[in-house]
C-alpha cells in the first residue's frame, strides 16, 4: 500500500465527509416523524439496565404519539444492542448515528459500555440523555451534547456515606462487586471517605453470582462494622443479608439504585425479619407497586405482556420524558443544537418518576441529583424516607 | 475454631450446589465423552419452569419438582438429537460449540419469557426459612436439603451404574462404543438416555437450590464453570469424584475468603485445580477407562 | 476462476478500495473484521492444525491490548513502540502455556487453559494500580503523522496490511515442515513422536504463534476502541473466536478469513433481531455445526475448484515423488 494511495484515500474520505455535512439538513427529522435512537443491553446479563428502561421509553413515546406527537411529528424509536460490551456499544452508537441518522439518543445502560461510547456520542453532536449508566466519566467533564438523568455514582456514594454517618454509625464498612458497575461506585465512595477524613473499617468483595457470603459476614463482624455500604446487585446483597441474619450480624445495611425495590428485595432475601435494618437509595420516587405509577404500570404491562412494571422501566420513563420536553421546547423548527440548548437550560422540570425536579445547566450535565431514601419494615409497606440532594 | 467450622460448613453447603451441577456433567461425560456446555442453562430453564408452575400457577411442590425433572430430561434428550448425535464424535470443538449454541438459545428464550418479570425471581423453600442450629453452627435448613439431595442423587446414580442393565450398558458404551455396538447395545439410545439423565439432574438441582440462589436468565454460566471445574477435579467420569470435586471447590473458596481475603475467593479454586492437574493430569478419582474393561 | 487465490485477491481489492466510500460505522465494523481475522488465524493454527483444545486465546488478546495500552499510559511510550511489545508479550505468555499442554490433553487441557483465562481476568480486575481495575482505561489517541490520514482510516489500513502479511505468513507456515508437524501432533502424539517430532517444541511453537497473533490483534483493538476494560476479554470473547474457526473451517487459513468475516458481520446483521439475537445466534451456531460440517471452506472445497489447501508447497506435477509421502495426505479439515 503506497503512501500516495493512503493520501488519496484520506483526501477522498475528507471530501465525501464535508460534502455530506454541507448537504445535510437535520438528521432523522421529517415533516411528521422524528427518529430517536436508544442503545443498551438487550441481551446478556446487563439487559436489566438496557431492555427494561427501553420498554419504559417505548411506552412514553406511544403516549406522546397518541396525543399527536411533538409539534405534529411522531416519535420513532430505534433500539440497538450493546450486550454491555464496550465494542458493541461503540458499534451501536456509530450505527445509530452514521447509518440510521437518528435525531437524538436516549439510552446507555452499562457503565463501561456507555463510557467507551462517549467519544462516539460526543463527536456525533447528537443530543443524548443517559437513562441508567452511572459512571462519573460520562458526565464529568461534560460533553456538550450528553446529559444524564441517572443519579451518577458520586452522588449516590456520597449520599450513602452521609446517611450512614447521620444515623450515628461509627465503624463503616464496604462490601462491593468488583466489576465495572461496582468499581464505578467504589472509587468515588473511597474519595467520599477521604473527604470526610474517615477510613472504612473493612473492605470486602462479593461476586455478582455469589451464593454464600459467610466468609464476608464473618470478616465484617470481626471488624465490628456497625454500618455496611453495599455496592451490590440485589442477588449478592440478598445472599449477604441472609447470611448476616444466619450469623446474628445485623448492621445498618445501605443499598443504592441497583436495589431500588425494597419489597422485591425482602422476598429475595427470604428470611423473615432479615431486612429490618436495610435502607436503600432510588433514583426514582416510587416503587413499582405504588398506586401513583398505576398509569405506567398499565401501559407497560399491556404493551409487554407477561412483564411486571419494574424500577428499570421507570428509569426509561423519566429519561424519555426529559428528552421529549427538550424537543418540545426546541420548537417547530427543530435542530439538534436547539435541543441541546433546551436540555442545558432545563430547570425544575417535574417528571412522573424522579424524586425531585430535573435541572441541568451548561456546566453540570448531571440533571438528577436527588436520590430518594427508602425502607420497608418486615411485613410492612415501603416508606420513602425523604431525599438528599447532593452538590448544588 | 468456631470461625473454621463456620467456613467449612458454608464451603460444604456451597460445594453441594457445585457438586449437583458436576454430577449432571459427569453422567453425560461417562457415556459420551463430551462436556455439555448447556448444563448450566438446563438448570436455569428447568428452575424457571418450576417457578412458573409452583409460584405463578400454584401447582403443588412435589408435582412442580417432578415436572422440572421431566422438562430437564426432555431438554437433554433434544440436545442429544440436535447437537450431539449428528456430529462427528472426534470433532470436540464442534461438539462444544453446538452445546454453546443451545445454551445461547435457552438463555435468550428465558430472557424473553421471564426477563421482564423481575430482576431476580425468588422461589419459596420447602423447609422453614428460619435458620436452625446444628451443633454450635447456624445453618439455613434449605442448605441441608441441598446437601442431602446431592448425596441421594450420587448414591442413586452410583447404584444405577452398578446394578441396572441400562447403567451397565451406559458404562460399556463409554468404555468402548464400537465394542458396545458389536454386542448389540443401541448406543444411540444410550446417548439420549445419558443426556436426558444429566439434564434431569440439573432440573432437580434447580428446584432444590433456587430458594438459595434466586432465579435469573444468566445464573447458569457460573454454575457450569464451577461444576466443570469440580468434575475435572474429580476425574470427569467418577460420581464420587464429582461430589468430592464440588466440595473441594466450595471449601477452598470459603477458606480462602475467610482467611485470606474475599477478593481471592473466585480465583482460588482455579489455582488449586491448575496445581492438581499438573500433578494428576486426569483428575483425582479417575481411572484409565481402557484398562479397566 | 473462483479459486482461493483469486477470491482472496478480490476481497483484498475490495477491502482496500471501499473504505473512502464507507461511513464511520462501516469502517468500524470493517476494522473489527480485520482484527478478528488475525485472531482466527492464530487460533486456527493452535486448535485446527495442532489440535490443542485451548481456551486462553481471549486472555492473550487481552494481554496484547493491556500491554499496548498500559505502556502508553504509564510510560508515555508511543503506540508504535508499545504495540509490538504487546504482541511479543502475548507470544511469550502463550509459549509458557504450552507447558501444561505437555501433560494434559482434551477436556483437561480445556479446563486448565480456562483456569488460566480466569486468572488473567482476575489480574485485570484486581491489579488496580497498574490495570485500573474493572473500570478500564482510555488509551491516547493514535496519530498517523506525518501521513495525512484520519485515525479510523489509518488504523483500518494498518490492520489490513498486518492481516495480509500475517495471512501470507500463516499460509506458508502451514504448508511447510512446521505445519505438517502440527498436523502430526494433532492426529496422534505417539505417532508424531515416533516420526521424530519434538512435542515440546511444536506445541510451544503453536501456542506461541497463536499468542502472537492474538497479541497483535489486541494492540489494534485497543487503538480501535481507545478504551481497554476487562469485559472485552472474557469467555464470551473466547466463544466468538471459537465460532470463527468452526464456521470458517478448522485447519484452514482461508477458512479463518471467511469465518471471522462471517461471524462479525453476522453479529452486526443480527442487530435487526432486536432482543432475540441470542436465540438466533445460538441457532445459527448449531445450524452451522450441523449442516456445514468442516465450515464454509469445506463447502467451497466440495463445489468450487482451487480451494484445497495442501500441506506442502505446490510442486510441479511432472516430478515423480521418489518415495511415498510419509505424511498421510488427509484433507486438513477432516481428521
Amino acid at each position: 500500500m503506497s503512501k500516495r494511495f493512503l493520501t488519496t484515500a484520506a483526501v477522498f474520505a475528507a471530501a465525501t465527509m464535508t460534502a455530506s455535512v454541507a448537504l445535510a439538513q437535520q438528521p432523522g427529522v421529517t415533516a411528521d416523524t422524528i427518529k430517536i435512537g436508544t442503545f443498551g443491553a438487550l441481551t446478556g446479563p446487563g439487559y436489566l439496565y438496557g431492555k427494561l428502561p427501553m420498554n419504559g421509553v417505548d411506552v412514553v413515546f406511544d403516549e406522546v404519539n397518541k396525543a399527536g406527537g411533538i409539534n405534529g411529528r411522531k416519535l420513532e424509536l430505534i433500539r440497538e444492542d450493546d450486550r454491555c460490551d464496550p465494542t458493541a456499544a461503540i458499534g451501536a452508537v456509530k450505527k445509530l448515528v452514521d447509518q440510521e441518522h437518528v435525531f437524538a439518543i436516549v439510552g446507555g445502560g452499562c457503565s463501561n459500555a456507555t463510557f467507551a461510547a462517549k467519544e462516539a456520542l460526543e463527536t456525533s453532536k447528537v443530543p443524548t440523555v443517559i437513562f441508567a449508566s452511572v459512571h462519573d466519566g460520562i458526565t464529568t467533564p461534560p460533553a456538550a451534547n450528553i446529559f444524564s438523568t441517572a443519579t451518577t455514582s458520586t452522588i449516590e456514594s456520597q449520599a450513602q456515606l452521609a446517611y450512614a454517618i447521620e444515623q450515628g454509625a461509627k465503624k463503616i464498612a464496604i462490601i462491593s462487586m468488583r466489576d465495572s458497575w461496582g468499581r464505578a461506585r467504589y472509587t468515588p465512595l473511597m474519595e467520599a471517605f477521604k473527604a470526610k477524613g474517615i477510613k472504612p473499617v473493612a473492605d470486602e468483595e462479593l461476586s455478582p453470582d455469589a451464593n454464600d457470603a459467610t466468609a464476608q459476614v464473618l470478616r465484617l463482624k470481626a471488624a465490628g462494622a456497625d454500618a455496611v455500604l453495599m455496592l451490590l446487585y440485589p442477588k449478592p446483597a440478598a445472599v449477604f443479608i441472609r447470611d448476616g441474619q444466619k450469623l446474628g450480624y445485623k448492621p445498618l445495611a445501605l443499598g443504592q439504585t441497583g436495589i431500588a425495590d425494597p419489597a422485591a428485595f425482602e422476598d429475595q432475601v427470604g428470611v423473615p425479619g432479615a431486612t429490618a435494618n436495610f435502607r436503600t437509595i432510588s433514583q426514582v420516587r416510587y416503587t413499582p407497586e405504588d398506586p401513583k405509577v398505576d398509569k405506567w404500570r398499565k401501559l407497560v404491562e399491556t404493551k409487554f405482556p407477561g412483564d411486571r412494571l419494574s424500577v428499570y422501566n421507570l428509569f426509561g420513563i423519566g429519561a424519555s420524558q426529559v428528552l421529549v420536553e427538550a424537543i418540545k421546547r426546541a420548537g417547530k423548527d427543530l435542530t439538534q443544537e436547539k435541543v441541546v440548548n433546551a436540555l442545558a437550560e432545563m430547570k425544575d422540570f417535574q417528571t412522573d418518576v424522579y424524586a425531585a425536579p430535573i435541572s441541568c445547566s451548561k456546566e453540570d450535565h448531571r440533571c438528577n441529583k436527588s436520590p430518594a431514601w427508602m425502607a420497608k419494615d418486615p411485613g410492612g409497606p415501603v416508606k420513602v424516607l425523604g431525599y438528599t440532594t447532593v452538590g448544588k | 475454631m468456631l470461625l473454621f467450622s463456620y467456613l467449612l460448613m458454608s464451603g460444604v453447603t456451597t460445594g453441594a450446589l457445585y457438586a449437583l451441577v458436576a454430577l449432571g456433567l459427569v453422567v453425560v461425560n461417562k457415556a459420551t465423552g463430551v462436556i455439555n456446555f448447556a448444563q448450566g442453562e438446563f438448570f436455569m430453564f428447568a428452575g424457571f419452569v418450576a417457578w412458573t408452575l409452583h409460584v405463578q400457577f400454584g401447582m403443588n411442590y412435589p408435582l412442580s419438582f417432578l415436572l422440572a425433572v421431566v422438562v430437564g430430561f426432555v431438554l437433554g434428550a433434544l440436545t442429544d438429537r440436535i447437537a450431539f448425535r449428528p456430529i462427528d464424535k472426534n470433532d470436540i470443538v464442534s461438539l462444544v460449540l453446538a452445546t454453546v449454541g443451545i445454551s445461547f438459545m435457552l438463555k435468550g428464550l428465558a430472557r424473553v419469557i421471564w426477563g421482564g418479570k423481575a430482576d431476580y425471581l425468588s422461589f419459596p423453600p420447602i423447609t422453614s426459612p428460619d435458620p436452625i442450629m446444628v451443633g454450635p453452627i447456624m445453618v439455613i435448613p434449605q442448605q441441608l436439603a441441598v446437601l442431602a439431595g446431592t448425596l441421594i442423587i450420587m448414591l442413586v446414580f452410583a447404584a444405577f451404574f452398578r446394578l441396572t442393565r441400562a447403567g451397565k450398558m451406559m458404562q460399556a458404551t463409554a468404555d468402548n462404543a464400537r465394542a458396545a455396538r458389536l454386542v448389540g447395545i443401541r448406543t444411540d439410545h444410550i446417548y439420549t438416555l445419558a443426556f436426558g439423565t444429566g439434564a434431569a439432574i440439573a432440573g432437580a438441582a434447580a428446584v432444590l437450590t433456587a430458594p438459595l440462589t434466586l432465579l435469573y436468565p444468566d445464573i447458569g454460566f457460573t454454575f457450569f464453570l464451577k461444576g466443570f471445574a469440580a468434575a475435572v477435579l474429580g476425574g470427569l467420569t467418577s460420581l464420587p469424584g464429582a461430589v468430592l470435586g464440588g466440595l473441594i471447590v466450595g471449601v477452598v473458596e470459603s477458606l480462602a475468603g475467610g482467611y485470606i481475603h474475599s477478593s481471592v475467593m473466585e480465583l482460588s479454586p482455579f489455582i488449586v485445580i491448575m496445581i492438581v492437574l499438573v500433578f494428576k493430569p486426569t483428575g483425582l478419582l479417575s481411572f484409565h477407562k481402557a484398562r479397566r474393561v | 476462476m473462483f479459486g482461493r487465490r483469486n477470491v482472496m485477491l478480490a476481497l483484498l481489492a475490495l477491502a482496500a478500495i471501499a473504505p473512502p466510500f464507507a461511513n464511520g460505522y462501516q469502517i468500524f465494523v470493517g476494522n473489527l473484521v480485520l482484527i478478528y481475522i488475525l485472531l482466527s488465524i492464530g487460533l486456527n493454527v493452535l486448535v485446527g492444525y495442532a489440535g490443542q483444545l485451548a481456551f486462553a486465546n481471549a486472555a492473550m488478546f487481552g494481554i496484547g491490548a493491556y500491554t499496548t495500552g498500559l505502556l502508553q499510559v504509564h510510560f508515555g511510550w508511543p503506540f508504535w513502540a508499545a504495540f509490538p511489545c504487546g504482541g511479543l508479550l502475548a507470544a511469550a505468555v502463550g509459549t509458557a502455556l504450552s507447558l501444561p499442554a505437555l501433560r494434559m490433553s482434551g477436556l483437561y487441557l480445556a479446563l486448565s487453559t480456562l483456569a488460566f483465562a480466569q486468572a488473567t481476568q482476575w489480574v485485570f480486575l484486581h491489579w488496580d494500580a497498574v490495570t485500573f481495575g474493572a473500570g478500564g482505561f482510555k488509551t491516547p489517541h493514535l496519530s498517523f503523522d506525518p501521513i495525512p490520514i484520519s485515525k479510523p482510516l489509518g488504523l483500518y489500513y494498518l490492520s489490513l496490511i498486518l492481516a495480509v502479511l500475517l495471512y501470507i505468513f500463516a499460509r506458508h507456515m502451514v504448508a511447510s515442515r512446521v505445519g505438517r508437524a502440527f498436523v502430526a501432533v494433532r492426529d496422534g502424539e505417539v505417532a508424531a513422536e515416533s516420526l521424530g517430532i519434538d512435542l515440546l517444541r511444536y506445541k510451544a511453537l503453536a501456542f506461541g504463534i497463536s499468542g502472537l497473533y492474538a497479541g497483535i490483534a489486541g494492540g489494534l483493538y485497543s487503538a480501535l476502541l481507545n478504551f481497554v476494560a476487562p469485559e472485552g476479554y472474557d469467555l464470551f470473547q473466547m466463544i466468538i473466536q471459537k465460532s470463527t474457526i468452526v464456521v470458517g473451517g478448522m485447519g484452514s487459513v482461508a477458512g479463518s478469513v471467511l469465518g471471522a468475516a462471517a461471524i462479525i458481520l453476522l453479529l452486526e446483521l443480527l442487530r435487526e433481531f432486536k432482543g432475540v439475537q441470542e436465540i438466533v445466534f445460538g441457532a445459527l451456531l448449531v445450524g452451522f455445526v450441523l449442516f456445514m460440517r468442516g465450515g464454509l471452506v469445506s463447502v467451497l472445497q466440495r463445489y468450487v475448484r482451487g480451494w484445497d489447501e495442501p500441506l506442502h508447497a505446490v510442486k510441479p506435477r511432472a516430478e515423480p515423488a521418489p518415495l511415498p509421502n510419509p505424511e498421510p495426505q488427509t484433507s486438513p479439515v477432516e481428521k
